[in-house]
């Protein structure tokens, strides 16, 4: 399919969609107090573009989910070995890192203020604990379901458990290991934007939150905007980089 | 290398206490020797290959590996039925593990690995990844890992029971030929009576699980064989054979069971 053909078939609908409702907001059918036009969304986009809020608003929420997924990467990686390692510690680990899975994310934050203190470091602890988290359950489950049959096959060629865990288990693990840093990147972000919404005075959740308290209405529609863009956009890089890394699992006959 | 199993016993636990799989089994291989166990489904000829591969110790009984003067690589390699490629190495990467393992150097394994592909009919394969060759490639692939690793023993576990008959066929004339060159032990497992016949000098035949050893026929016939290989009456006696043997070792098993 030729290029201008993909993007056609893609976005038709959400282009009549923005064309009906500018159509509407100008007409005043719909109260653009309320339902501003999108090209007014447009224009006051591009100004918060100009006057550098936006940049400012991407910068705070990219670092803050990027700070914080590292952590929680490296953190939950660790954790991921020392339960591989110890299956006694995996078993007793495991109510505890069920239980934590399954709370909302955002009502622990109160708590973890109470740990870390009203500062940026509790936001960053949240969401590396979110992060760690399901590295930590994608990464046993994946280690477990590893084939014995593989692990034979090194074996009776004379691997080490060195080499087994190098040669077998690593590469055994990666499809899941990207799905895993693909699912926690996109909870990140939206934890990040959520904790931003409650406790922060930048980043994207924070102008949300002050646009809605204002009644900027079309400052509130280009923020959300600009949180779904960065949402989209984890998609396609993680496919991006699957394709690089797991190369036997994109190819097919 | 000649393999020496005395009173085998293996059985696996389970939820009504122990099956099992392989009972008071003895046998030694020879020098050189294509020895082929042939049996019904479920008699432990794969627990048997796993048990000789060192991947399983066996409840009671030895194992012993009595290495001659020319084993320079002392190891015994398993061919299984499935599941022997690992799917994140290209074709190349998997036929040269075994001298990766040995510490060969990246080039020269990748070469000889090329070669050997080549020679069986995979040339142009070598980047492919397992789920992008065929059933047959597979086999080949894995074949080749084998015989490329030199080892003092092979144990094959019905490597072309997955196959189509011309498939088989091809590819029972590849183990053949890349055989003959050094005539390496093999111990091959089968539940193919013709394909016994066709491959070894000697068949051992397995009763019902558990497994034990019931016959054993020498195989009359020259090298090197054809894939083709013509079934005189001589061979046809001994496929006659080989079946009655089976049938009274899958008959003794029900009776041992009733009693």
């Amino acid at each position: 399919m030729r290029p201008l053909q993909f993007i056609a078939a893609r976005f038709w609908l959400l282009a009549l969609l923005l064309a009906v409702w500018q159509v509407l907001a100008a007409r005043r059918i719909l109260d653009p107090l309320f339902f501003p036009p999108p090209s007014k969304v447009g224009e006051t986009l591009a100004a918060m573009f100009v006057s550098g809020e936006l940049g400012r608003g991407l910068y705070a929420t990219l670092m803050r989910t990027g700070l914080g997924l590292l952590a929680g990467v490296v953190g939950g990686g660790l954790v991921s070995i020392l339960l591989c390692v110890s299956p006694r510690l995996r078993t007793a680990a495991q109510p505890l890192v069920s239980a934590l899975y399954s709370t909302p994310r955002l009502t622990m934050l109160p708590m973890v203020m109470l740990v870390f203190g009203f500062n940026e470091m509790s936001r960053l602890a949240l969401v590396a604990l979110s992060a760690g988290l399901v590295i930590v359950i994608q990464i046993s489950d994946a280690v477990r379901a590893v084939s014995r049959d593989y692990v034979d096959l090194a074996t009776n060629y004379g691997a080490s458990r060195a080499v087994i865990v190098r040669k077998v288990y690593l590469p055994a693990c990666l499809p899941q290991i990207f799905t895993a840093l693909r699912l926690c990147t996109g909870r990140a972000l939206v934890l990040t934007i959520s904790i931003e919404m409650m406790s922060s005075n930048n980043g994207i959740g924070s102008m949300i939150w002050s646009a809605w308290q204002t009644f900027a209405t079309e400052k509130l529609y280009a923020s959300v905007m600009v949180a779904a863009c960065l949402g989209l956009l984890t998609g396609p890089l993680f496919h991006l980089l699957e394709r690089r890394f797991v190369p036997w699992r994109s190819v097919q006959a | 290398m000649r393999l020496l199993c005395t009173h085998l016993h293996v059985s696996f636990p389970s939820s009504t206490g122990s099956v099992p799989a392989l009972r008071d089994l003895s046998f030694a291989t020879r020098d050189g020797e294509f020895l082929t166990f042939v049996g019904p489904s479920g008699c432990g000829k794969t627990t048997l290959l796993r048990v000789l591969a060192g991947l399983l110790s066996p409840g009671a009984g030895r194992v012993e590996r009595i290495t001659g003067p020319d084993d320079h690589n002392p190891s015994v390699l398993l061919v299984s039925q499935e599941h022997n490629l690992f799917p994140w190495m290209t074709a190349a990467a998997n036929v040269a593990f075994g001298l990766e393992m040995q510490g060969v150097l990246r080039n020269e394994r990748e070469a000889r690995a090329q070669e050997l592909l080549a020679r069986l009919g995979c040339a142009g394969k070598e980047r492919a990844y397992p789920n992008q060759l065929s059933m047959g490639m597979k086999q080949r692939v894995a074949v080749a890992r084998c015989f490329l690793s030199d080892p003092a023993v092979m144990l094959m576990d019905e490597p072309f029971a997955a196959l189509d008959f011309q498939t088989r066929m091809v590819l029972q004339q590849e183990v053949l030929d890349l055989w003959e060159q050094d005539r390496k032990s093999v111990v091959f497992v089968t539940h193919d009576v013709e394909e016994a016949i066709l491959l070894s000098d000697r068949i051992l035949v397995l009763s019902e699980g558990p497994g034990t050893v019931v016959a054993e026929y020498e195989v009359p016939a020259q090298r090197p064989r054809r894939a083709l290989l013509e079934m005189n009456g001589e061979l046809w006696e001994l496929k006659r054979h080989i079946l009655e043997s089976l049938r009274l070792a899958a008959g003794t098993a029900r009776y041992a069971c009733a009693r």
